[in-house]
C-alpha cells in the first residue's frame, strides 16, 4: 500500500509535492491551522510563496487521508474554536524521506545548472 | 470514507474555511484596516470559497458513491415521473426474464442439474435395449456384469415404483424404490441420520433379520415429524414390513429426475413379498436401472470399450435360456451413457419441446430488448434538451452517460425482480402441464445459480443496449448548437437511426414466433380432433390394488364380478368392465402370434390388452364382425380373442377372421391358442400420434393369475362413477387404498402433454411477441407525430387532405414492414425446417398459416399506428403553427 502511494505522489506535478512537503515541514513546528500554515509558509519563504488556498485545504484533507498529519478541533489564542493539524509518527518518516528526496534533488538541479563548480 | 459521516464532515469542512476567513480578517483589522474592508480582503484572498470546498470533498475520496447515489436519487424520480413508460419498461422485462428463466428452470432441472452426490461426473449409466432405448437391465445381466467388470468402483442398480404403505389399517399410495446394496456406497452419499443401505441388506440372509429400509428427509419429517426415534421402527409397505435404519439426506431424491422416492427398500424385500417368482431372479424382467461409478483414472471411452468387450458374452448367456424369441430382448444391446445427471425419463419426452421452447423465448427475449432499446430512445429523445442543458451547465459527458446507465440499471434490477417472481409462477405453471400420470411428477425447480446467472446476463444485456447505447449515441450531439437552434426544432429534424432500424428486426422475430406458434396449435388442434377408437368424454378408469386381498384365483374372478356388478347397478353408471391397458396410458402388453389356419404370415409383434366383459361396448369402441367379449368367456370355456382391424388384415387378409384361430409364439404363452369370435375398430394404443398397431384383445377371466386388471366406467358424470366405485370398493375390498381415478380425457390431454405445452406456450410467446412489437410501432409513430406536430399543421394549413396525413403516418409504418416481414418469412422458413418433425401430420410451409401470421402481424401493426395517426390527423393546423 505504502509503495503504491508513493509512487502516486512521484507521478504527480512537482508542485503539489513541495506543497505536501512544505505543510509537512510547518508542522514539524507544532500543531497549527490552515490559516497559520498559510502565514508560516508565506513568512517562512520570505514572502516568495504564495499558498493558493484552493490546494492547500484539498493537501491538508489528503494528507490527513493518507495519515501522514492528523486534525483536531481546538480553541486558538484568540478563543476561536480551529482544526489543528499535527505531524503524524507516519507523516515524520515521510517528512524526512522527502526532504532528503528534496536535497538530492536540488543539489542535482543546482549540479546541472552550474557545472562549474562540482 | 464512510457515507453516513460525510454530513459531519461537510459542516467541519463549513467551519473550518470560516475560521480560516475569521482569522485572515482579524489579523488585518489589527493592523487597523476596517471591519467590512477587511473581511472583503480576506475573502478574495481565499479565492473561490465554494470551489476549494468542492476541491477538498475530491481529497476525500468516496465521491463515486455520493454521485452514484445522486444518480439513483435522480433516476428513480424520472422514473417515477413517467410511470407509462416504467410499467411497460418493467413489464417487459419481467416477460422477457420471467419466461426464459421459468423455461429454463424446467430444462435445467430436466435435463443439466447434477445428482447431488459427490463427483457426480464420475456416474455412469448401463442401459439396455434395442437401439435408441436405453431400457433398464434384467437382474441376471446386472449379477453377471459385475462379477465381470473392471472399470467401475461398483455398479449397482435402481428400481423406481409406486407403493402401498399401511398404517394401522389405513393403506395409501407412496412413492418407492428398490435399491441394491451397493447404491449408496458407489453413490458415497452420507445419511441424514442413522444409516443407509449396505451390500449386507441386500444379501439372502437379511431375510431371516429383517429387511432394513431408509426413508427419505421429507418423508421423516412429514411423516414422522423428524423424530430421531424413527430408527428400528417398522413400517408396512406392500404387504411386507421392514425396519427404518436410517434417512436419507434432502439434498438426495433418488436417481430419477422427475421421481422422488418416500422409501427405498433392498431388492431382496421383493424377494421376500413374491418368493420365488420375484423379478430378481427372471430374465425376461427388466427392471435393473444401472448405473456405475467409473474407476478413477478410467475414462468413459475405456469404459465403454470394456463394456462393449464383455457385453457380448454376457447377453449370450442369457439368451441361452430361451429368451431368444423376443424382439426387445434379441435385439437388446448393452451400452453406457453419461449418468451425471441421473435418469430423466420426461427430459427424454420433453428435451427437443423443451429447447424448441427455449429458442423461443430467447427470440422472445431479443424482442423484449429491441422493445426497450426502441422505448428508451424515444424517451432519452424527448430528454435530450433537459441533458443538453445540463452539459452546458458543465456536467461531464461520462457523468451523463453514468446517468443514463444508472437509471437503467435501476430498470433492469427491477425488472429481474419482477420477472423472477413472475418465472416462480410460470415454472408452477409448467410442472402442471409436464404432469401426466396419476401419480404427481416431483420436480425440483428451485431457480440456482446458472438460472441466477442467465438472468443476470439478461439484464446486463438489456442495460448495456437500453442505458449506454442511447447514452453514448446522445451526447454525441453538439450542445451548442442544440442550444443556439432551440432543442426542439433541433430534435425534430435529427432522426434517430437505431429505433426506425431495430422495428424490421423485431417484425420479424415476430413473424417467426407467430408462424411457429399458429404451426404447433393447429397441429395440436389436430391431434386432438383425431378419431382415436373410443370414446373419450363420460369414460373414467379406476385402478385397484388387491394383492394384498385374501381372494386368489377363483374368488378374485368372483371379486371383481362383484364389483363390476355394483358398478353396474349404481346409478348415473352406464356401463362398466374390466381393462389391463388404459389406452394412451404409460405403457403396453407386448404379445406375439401367429395364425393357425392358411398360409399367414409366421410371428407378428401384437399389441395386447385384457379386457373384462361388455369392455368395448363401454369404451365405445366399434365392434366390425362377430361379438363382443361376453361374461361366459370364462376360464374353462372355449379360449377367445378379439383382434382389432389391423391385425385381422394382417393375419387374414381378405377372408373372414372369424373362426379362425390365433397361436401366441411367446416362450411362455399364456394359452397357447383362441379362437377369433370379433373384429373392432382401430383403437389408439400407445399415443394419438402413432396409427393404432395392430392389437390383440383376450378376456380377462381366461387369465386368472392375471394380476394388475383395473375398471373402466362410462357415466355421463365422472362424480358418479367416483361415488359409485367408492362405494363398491367399501362394500366389497375395504381395507384396499383408493388410488385417483383418470378420466379418459385426461389421459388423451396428458398423452399429448408435450403437444399442448408447446402449442400453448408458443401461442403464449407469439401474442407477447405481437404485443411487444405493437407498442414498439405504437411508440415510434406517436413519438414522430408529436415531433412533427408543427410539420403537420403547416402542411395542413397549406391545404394537405386527411388521408395525406394518415399516408404521412403509416409511410413509415410500411417502411418498417416492408422489411421486416420478407426478413421474418426468410427466418420463419429456416427454422420451419426444424420444426417438421414436432407437427402431427402437416406440412411446416402450409401457405395459409404463414399468411394468417402475416395478416394478424400486419393488423396489430395497423392497430398500433392508427391511434398516433389519428391523432396527426386531428391536429388543429392554428393551433400547431401558433406553438411554433
Amino acid at each position: 500500500m505504502a509503495e503504491k502511494k508513493e509512487r502516486y505522489q512521484n507521478r504527480i506535478e512537482l508542485l503539489q509535492g513541495t506543497l505536501d512537503l512544505l505543510v509537512l515541514q510547518t508542522l514539524q513546528w507544532g500543531p497549527q491551522h490552515g490559516y497559520g500554515i498559510s502565514i508560516a509558509i508565506r513568512n517562512h519563504s520570505g514572502e516568495i510563496l504564495q499558498v493558493d488556498t484552493g490546494s492547500l485545504y484539498p493537501a491538508l484533507h489528503r494528507l490527513e487521508k493518507q495519515k501522514l498529519i492528523k486534525a483536531e478541533w481546538k480553541v486558538s489564542e484568540n478563543k476561536q474554536r480551529a482544526k489543528y493539524y499535527q505531524l503524524t509518527a507516519a507523516g515524520k518518516k515521510h517528512l524526512s524521506r522527502e526532504r532528503s528526496k528534496w536535497s538530492q534533488f536540488s543539489q542535482a538541479i543546482a549540479g546541472v545548472l552550474n557545472p562549474e563548480q562540482t | 470514507m464512510t457515507f453516513w459521516r460525510r454530513e459531519t464532515r461537510e459542516a467541519e469542512l463549513d467551519e473550518e474555511v470560516r475560521t480560516h476567513l475569521n482569522m485572515a480578517a482579524q489579523t488585518l483589522t489589527e493592523r487597523g484596516v476596517a471591519q467590512k474592508e477587511a473581511e472583503r480582503a480576506a475573502k478574495r484572498d481565499f479565492g473561490n470559497v465554494e470551489l476549494t470546498k468542492e476541491v477538498t470533498r475530491d481529497a476525500w475520496g468516496g465521491r463515486w458513491l455520493q454521485d452514484l447515489i445522486s444518480d439513483a436519487r435522480y433516476g428513480l424520480r424520472m422514473l417515477s415521473k413517467n410511470p407509462g413508460f416504467t410499467a411497460i419498461a418493467v413489464l417487459t422485462l419481467a416477460l422477457g426474464i420471467g419466461s426464459n428463466s421459468a423455461v429454463f428452470s424446467l430444462i435445467d432441472a430436466l435435463l443439466l442439474r447434477s445428482l447431488d452426490v459427490p463427483a457426480p461426473r464420475e456416474l455412469v449409466r448401463i442401459t439396455f435395449g434395442p437401439p435408441g432405448i436405453d431400457g433398464p437391465l434384467s437382474s441376471p445381466m446386472f449379477d453377471r456384469l459385475r462379477e465381470r467388470q473392471r472399470v467401475f468402483t461398483d455398479i449397482f442398480a435402481w428400481t423406481n415404483g409406486p407403493m402401498v404403505l399401511s398404517n394401522k389399517g389405513v393403506a395409501r399410495p407412496i412413492t418407492g424404490a428398490y435399491a441394491t446394496g451397493s447404491a449408496f456406497p458407489t453413490l458415497k452419499l452420507k445419511p441424514r441420520l442413522g444409516r443407509l443401505l449396505t451390500w449386507q441388506d441386500d444379501e439372502p440372509s437379511a431375510l431371516s433379520n429383517g429387511v432394513a429400509a431408509v426413508i427419505s428427509e421429507d418423508f421423516w419429517l412429514e411423516h414422522f415429524g423428524g423424530d430421531p426415534g424413527v430408527l428400528g421402527q417398522p413400517i408396512t409397505v406392500d404387504g411386507g414390513t421392514a425396519t427404518i435404519v436410517g434417512v436419507m439426506p434432502g439434498s438426495f431424491n433418488g436417481i430419477t429426475v422427475d421421481y422422488s422416492p418416500q422409501v427405498v427398500l433392498p431388492f431382496i424385500f421383493d424377494v421376500a413379498l413374491h418368493g420365488k417368482s420375484s423379478c430378481r431372479f427372471r430374465s425376461d424382467c427388466t427392471w435393473f436401472s444401472a448405473m456405475a461409478r467409473l474407476e478413477p483414472g478410467v475414462t468413459f471411452a475405456q469404459a465403454q470399450a470394456d463394456l462393449a468387450a464383455i457385453a457380448g458374452d454376457v447377453l449370450k448367456e442369457l439368451l441361452t435360456e430361451g429368451y431368444q424369441r423376443i424382439d426387445y430382448l434379441r435385439n437388446g444391446t448393452l451400452s453406457l451413457i453419461p449418468g451425471r445427471t441421473g435418469n430423466s425419463p420426461l427430459g427424454k419426452v420433453y428435451g427437443r419441446e423443451l429447447w424448441t421452447l427455449q429458442t423461443l423465448v430467447g427470440l422472445l427475449m431479443i424482442i423484449c430488448c429491441a422493445n426497450l432499446a426502441s422505448l428508451q430512445l424515444s424517451r432519452t429523445l424527448n430528454r435530450q434538451h433537459e441533458l443538453v442543458v445540463r452539459s452546458a451547465l458543465g456536467a461531464g459527458r461520462l457523468r451523463l452517460v453514468r446517468q443514463l446507465v444508472v437509471e437503467s440499471m435501476l430498470l433492469s434490477a427491477s425488472g429481474a425482480a419482477a420477472g423472477m417472481l413472475l418465472s416462480q409462477w410460470m415454472s408452477g405453471l409448467l410442472v402442471r402441464y409436464v404432469e401426466q400420470s396419476d401419480f404427481p411428477v416431483f420436480l425440483d425447480l428451485r431457480p440456482n445459480l446458472t438460472i441466477l446467472a442467465a438472468v443476470i446476463a439478461l439484464a446486463a444485456l438489456t442495460v448495456i443496449l437500453t442505458g449506454a447505447l442511447p447514452a453514448l449515441n446522445l451526447t454525441r450531439l453538439e450542445t451548442e448548437e442544440m442550444l443556439r437552434s432551440g432543442a426542439q426544432r433541433a430534435v425534430g429534424r435529427k432522426r434517430h437511426p437505431l429505433a426506425a432500424r431495430l422495428l424490421p428486426g423485431q417484425v420479424a422475430l415476430s413473424l417467426v414466433l407467430t408462424s411457429l406458434a399458429l404451426l404447433f396449435a393447429v397441429s395440436t388442434g389436430r391431434l386432438l380432433r383425431v378419431d382415436p377408437g373410443f370414446r373419450v368424454k363420460g369414460i373414467t378408469f379406476f385402478g385397484v390394488d388387491f394383492e394384498r386381498r385374501p381372494e386368489k384365483g377363483e374368488a378374485r374372478l368372483d371379486l371383481y364380478r362383484k364389483m363390476l356388478d355394483g358398478l353396474r347397478r349404481a346409478p348415473g353408471v352406464e356401463a362398466a368392465s374390466v381393462v389391463a391397458v388404459r389406452p394412451l396410458g404409460e405403457g403396453g402388453i407386448d404379445e406375439s402370434a401367429a395364425p393357425v389356419e392358411g398360409h399367414g404370415p409366421e410371428d407378428k409383434h401384437l399389441f395386447e390388452n385384457v379386457v373384462g366383459p361388455e369392455y368395448f361396448t363401454t369404451a365405445g369402441t366399434k365392434i366390425l364382425a362377430g361379438r363382443e367379449i361376453s361374461k361366459f368367456d370364462r376360464f374353462g370355456a372355449i379360449p377367445v380373442c378379439v383382434l382389432n382391424q389391423a391385425a385381422a388384415n394382417f393375419f387374414f387378409p381378405q377372408q373372414s377372421p372369424i373362426g379362425k384361430h390365433i397361436r401366441s409364439t411367446e416362450p411362455n404363452p399364456k394359452r397357447p391358442s383362441c379362437e377369433v369370435v370379433g373384429v373392432v375398430t382401430d383403437a389408439k394404443y400407445l399415443s394419438l400420434r402413432e396409427s393404432a398397431p395392430p392389437t390383440i384383445y383376450y378376456p380377462y377371466e381366461q387369465l386368472p393369475d392375471f394380476r394388475w386388471a383395473g375398471f373402466i366406467t362410462r357415466s355421463h358424470h365422472t362424480s358418479a362413477a367416483i361415488a359409485a366405485f367408492k362405494d363398491a370398493l367399501r362394500r366389497y375390498a375395504p381395507d384396499t387404498p383408493f388410488l385417483p381415478p383418470m378420466t379418459m380425457q385426461r389421459q388423451l390431454e396428458d398423452s399429448i402433454g408435450k403437444e399442448r405445452l408447446v402449442a400453448v406456450l408458443s401461442l403464449f410467446f407469439g401474442g407477447l411477441a405481437l404485443l411487444l412489437t405493437s407498442i414498439g410501432l405504437y411508440g415510434l409513430e406517436s413519438q414522430r407525430v408529436e415531433r412533427r406536430t408543427p410539420e403537420i399543421g403547416l402542411r395542413m394549413a397549406l391545404g394537405a387532405q386527411k388521408s395525406d396525413m394518415l399516408w404521412f403516418v403509416l409511410r413509415e409504418a410500411t417502411f418498417v414492414f416492408l422489411i421486416g416481414l420478407p426478413l421474418g418469412l426468410l427466418l420463419t422458413f429456416a427454422a420451419c425446417r426444424f420444426v417438421g418433425s414436432l407437427l402431427y401430420e402437416m406440412s411446416p410451409f402450409d401457405p395459409r398459416i404463414h399468411l394468417i401470421a402475416v395478416l394478424s402481424l400486419v393488423g396489430a401493426g395497423l392497430l398500433a399506428s392508427y391511434v398516433p395517426a389519428r391523432r396527426a390527423v386531428k391536429v388543429d393546423p392554428m393551433a400547431a403553427l401558433r406553438y411554433e
